[in-house]
């Protein structure tokens, strides 16, 4: 479990200090740990991993881990995509050592059992996010950063307000989930507390009014699209409301829900629509992964079973195969020397597989059955309908219009009249092509290996939402 | 006891020895005897010792505020060096007057102290001998008297409210109000709280780099330490309020004076006003003791960072425009401060962010929710600041003004600097303490736990 978290940290270190190490080490270190990730999951039975130390002994904060279903399938998720970023991506060497970084904050999140130190996770993590896009990014980095960096620093200042007062005011003991889910704060300070999480998480999954930092983010970092894929693997929102805001604070959900499934079901069909007018393909991918990230919270916020369920799965899915998008996207941008969709056009000639290669993804992005994309966002669809059959039915022209603009934007980079020349996948870009169809089709054909995972844990969070609210 | 006797011995004895030796040698042998004291607190670390019928108290307060400001003098004795051997000599009593500040529950000795350590450091504040200089140093001594003053007026009301002079005595009625909000006022002026703050930006941009350093830190630490002592009152009506008012407009104005800034002394002034807003929040909980003394900790190693890497550049001003790139030009450098900067934007894994953790964690304790989520606002607008000169730091492009020397080069910077004959400290001496101190901040950031202890009555527990 250690090693697994801070072994992509030592190794990052030591590939910021001693850059000539170069990738051999950054795959080796995330490789292992994605086994680490692998054997966790292999063994898991019901019981979580769990570990507790005292850090800060006078305000009683822990240094406490908890493995739950929930954190190993996105420690799979996030350990694979890293890996694959990390093997496939192009990029200066220190670049590896921050994302290396960037690894060890993200398993953390997933894993922390304790507010402050998944605060501590949430915001450690900011700093290689930023530095990717500040060192290696386009032109307009500096403002992309700033952007970002003010949305989620704004965002989760309120929420470390939220955490003092979901302690103090409920007169919790502790900073560890169980002793702060045991005294849940009520009354008007429910409300403000899961406002607080709100703010610092909508910014995060992202919703609709906050989600303004993501295309810019996108758009200026790398063209390789490594520091896009982590920060793909950063809209822990979805987890993060799953953990923690609405099991805090279950009475102060209660009066967002309606609110929430309305902004949620918006942002699915408003991404939607801006990823078919976007000209690049990182602006279309980001708005893609709001929309997907919209369905997600949808099925969350019902907060049935079903729903939750789907969501978390969505979300784990969506960060392979989104992220795989926007590796594979670098990888044609290094061909053709360009992001946007117009001027290159019918390489699928030159290059079959890689055609294929990036058909499948599209296909998993757009939810076809059998692919990873389907199973969350049908068991998103069936939870969302249980609460509000009309927003569902409206959400999910979001499904439809994915098509549409997933579809068009490649049928105009493969397809049509050639007139470039490009070459076909290298070996080290077929072995990516293998690993991640591989996960995506597994998931996709035998989501109940993932989903046995998570269920009983949604179906604790149903309970508590239906006895509590 | 013996720390107070090292520091005062040490300040007798080099101010004549001064005359017959090397300025060097009463560099040393003030480094050593401030390294002596800090050795010995460790040793003698949780212990308590009264003397001189209380007016002197070794308590973990005393303890915990003398190690910061000890630290914060050892670190410009390193980083500063001087052709004029007086220039060690009032760094020393400097620090003899700031370790008696954290250690008496007595008014009029606190007022002596506060002087005792508040000359020396006007002197200080001219030493580069040019027009800011002089303006900083009057206005430093102009302001402060009138501080001093007030303190004394504060002295004396207190003593017709309560028939005391200690710090911490319970009263009652308007009278005594009115003197726990005057020694309230001056001792916000030491710490630069607004309104009482306006001497700050100028004063440190005004004196030369090291010494801002140690006004940034030491007398922080010193001028809390008996912050802690006097408003260790039960009844929070009186001082509560006016804290809160002070606290408050700091956190707003240093916040937003930074923004508007185009020179990092300048910035760092700004921001340690704002600094001393967050470290008030931790005096409201009555139990905050432990967390502010972490805060200033943490705070005097990231503002010790950014200050020593700027000494390094020059004594005098420093536009951003110099920062830039400063990571590819001088990566020592640049890492020193890019890690200073964002523990004092409050990011984890770093110190910094465990000591803005503390402090508010003490408001939430105690209630204050208003000026919590204040304070926790205008922390938004701070990482804004920080990150814009972090930016600059790792931002590729050169620099618009011309070389930079290395922390061992030791040639005077500014031509008009060497008036002053203040230059920087060669070598391996000036390059450890940057990374001690950035050892330390990422240390602590990850198991903070260490430095909290430090503060706590049991320390070693």
């Amino acid at each position: 479990l250690h090693v697994g978290l801070f072994l992509p940290l030592l190794a990052g270190i030591a590939l910021l200090i001693w850059p000539s190490l170069g990738r051999r080490l950054a795959v080796a270190a995330s490789g292992v740990t994605f086994l680490i990730a692998a054997w966790l999951f292999a063994r898991a039975s019901g019981e979580a991993y769990t570990f507790q130390a005292l850090l800060l002994e006078p305000i009683q904060m822990y240094y406490a881990l908890r493995l739950d279903g929930v954190g190993l399938v996105l420690w799979l998720a996030v350990a694979l995509t890293t890996l694959l970023a990390v093997f496939i991506a192009k990029v200066p060497t220190r670049m590896l050592g921050w994302a290396l970084l960037m690894e060890s904050g993200l398993l953390g999140i997933f894993a922390a059992d304790d507010l402050i130190l998944f605060y501590v996770f949430f915001e450690a993590t900011l700093i290689p996010s930023l530095l990717m896009l500040g060192l290696y990014g386009g032109r307009e980095r500096l403002k992309a950063a700033y952007t970002f960096a003010l949305f989620t620093l704004a965002g989760s200042l309120p929420m470390l307000a939220a955490l003092f007062a979901v302690r103090y005011l409920g007169g919790a003991p502790s900073f560890l989930y169980s002793d702060l889910a045991a005294h849940p704060v009520s009354g008007s300070v429910a409300d403000w507390v899961f406002l607080g999480f709100l703010v610092a998480f909508a910014v995060k999954t992202p919703l609709f009014p906050l989600h303004a930092w993501l295309p810019s983010f996108h758009a200026e970092n790398h063209p390789s699209g490594l520091a896009d894929a982590m920060g793909t693997l950063y809209k822990v929102g979805l987890f993060a409301f799953f953990k923690w805001a609405i099991p805090l604070a279950p009475e102060g959900f209660a009066q967002f829900q309606g609110l929430l499934l309305v902004v949620a079901a918006f942002s699915a069909i408003y991404a939607a629509w801006l990823a078919f007018a976007a000209k690049d393909w990182k602006r279309l991918l980001a708005y893609g992964g709001v929309s997907h990230m919209g369905l997600g919270a949808l099925g969350l916020f019902s907060g049935n079973a079903e729903g939750v369920t789907g969501a978390l799965f969505l979300l784990a899915a969506s960060m392979v195969y989104t992220g795989g998008l926007f590796l594979v996207v670098g990888r044609i941008a290094e061909r053709t020397e360009t992001l946007e969709i117009g001027p290159v056009r019918g390489i699928a000639k030159s290059a079959p597989a890689l055609s294929v290669l990036t058909m499948f993804l599209v296909m998993a992005m757009i939810g076809l059955p059998g692919l990873s994309g389907f199973p969350g966002e049908f068991m998103a669809l069936l939870g969302a309908w249980k609460i509000s059959p009309w927003l569902t039915f409206i959400a999910f022209t979001a499904v439809i219009a994915a098509a549409a603009y997933a579809l068009t934007a490649y049928q105009a980079l493969f397809q049509e009249e050639q007139n470039r020349v490009v070459s076909d996948l290298t070996p080290r870009e077929w072995a990516f092509a293998v690993a991640i169809v591989a996960g995506v089709v597994l998931a996709g054909v035998y989501p109940k290996m993932f989903t046995q995972m998570i269920h009983p844990l949604s179906e604790a969070l149903a309970k508590l939402l239906g006895g509590g609210a | 006891m013996i720390t107070l006797y090292i520091l005062g011995a040490a300040s007798t004895v080099l101010t004549l020895l001064g005359f017959f030796v090397p300025a060097r040698v009463t560099r040393w042998l003030a480094t050593g005897s401030v390294a002596a004291s800090i050795v010995y607190l460790f040793f003698t670390w949780g212990q308590r010792q009264t003397a001189f019928g209380g007016l002197y108290v070794v308590d973990p307060i005393s303890q915990g505020f003398t190690l910061v400001a000890l630290l914060g003098v050892l670190w410009a004795l390193l980083v500063g060096r001087s052709e004029k051997w007086e220039f060690s000599l009032l760094l020393l009593y400097a620090a003899t007057g700031m370790h008696f500040m954290a250690s008496s529950p007595n008014l009029p000795v606190l007022l002596i102290a506060l002087e005792v350590f508040s000359l020396p450091l006007y002197v200080l504040a001219t030493w580069r001998r040019d027009e800011p200089g002089f303006e900083a140093g009057l206005k430093y001594f102009l302001l402060g008297a009138l501080s001093a003053a007030i303190f004394l007026y504060g002295i004396a009301l207190h003593f017709g409210a309560t028939g005391s002079f200690n710090a911490g005595v319970q009263g009652s009625g308007p009278l005594y109000a009115a003197a726990l909000l005057l020694i309230l006022g001056a001792l916000a002026f030491k710490v630069s709280l607004v309104p009482f703050h306006w001497w700050t930006p100028d004063v440190y941009q005004g004196s030369p780099t090291t010494v801002s350093l140690m006004m940034a830190t030491a007398v922080k630490a010193a001028g809390f330490a008996a912050l802690v002592r006097v408003l260790n009152v039960q009844d929070q009506g009186l001082w509560g309020l006016g804290l809160g008012a002070l606290i408050a407009l700091t956190v707003i104005f240093g916040n937003l004076g930074a923004l508007a800034q185009r020179e990092s002394k300048r910035l760092l002034a700004y921001s340690s006003i704002a600094h001393a807003g967050y470290v008030g929040l931790g005096l409201y909980s009555g139990t905050g003791t432990a967390a502010i003394g972490f805060y200033l900790l943490a705070y005097l190693l990231s503002t010790g960072l950014a200050f020593a890497v700027l000494a390094a550049i020059s004594q005098g001003d420093v536009p951003y425009e110099r920062l830039r790139g400063l990571l590819y030009r001088k990566p020592l450098l640049g890492v020193a401060m890019g890690v200073g900067l964002l523990s004092l934007a409050g990011l984890p894994p770093f110190a910094g962010f465990w000591g803005k953790l503390l402090v508010f964690l003490e408001a939430a304790k105690a209630q204050q929710w208003g000026l919590l989520v204040l304070a926790l606002l205008t922390s938004a607008v701070a990482a804004y600041y920080y990150l814009r000169l972090f930016n600059l730091v790792v931002a590729r492009g050169e620099a618009t003004e011309a070389a930079i020397p290395a922390p061992g080069a030791g040639t005077p910077v500014l031509a008009g600097q060497s008036a002053g004959g203040l230059s920087l400290a060669t070598g391996r001496l000036a390059a450890w303490p940057l990374v001690i101190a950035s050892a330390l901040v990422v240390l602590l950031g990850i198991l903070p736990g260490l430095g909290y202890r430090l503060f706590s009555p049991t320390p070693f527990a």
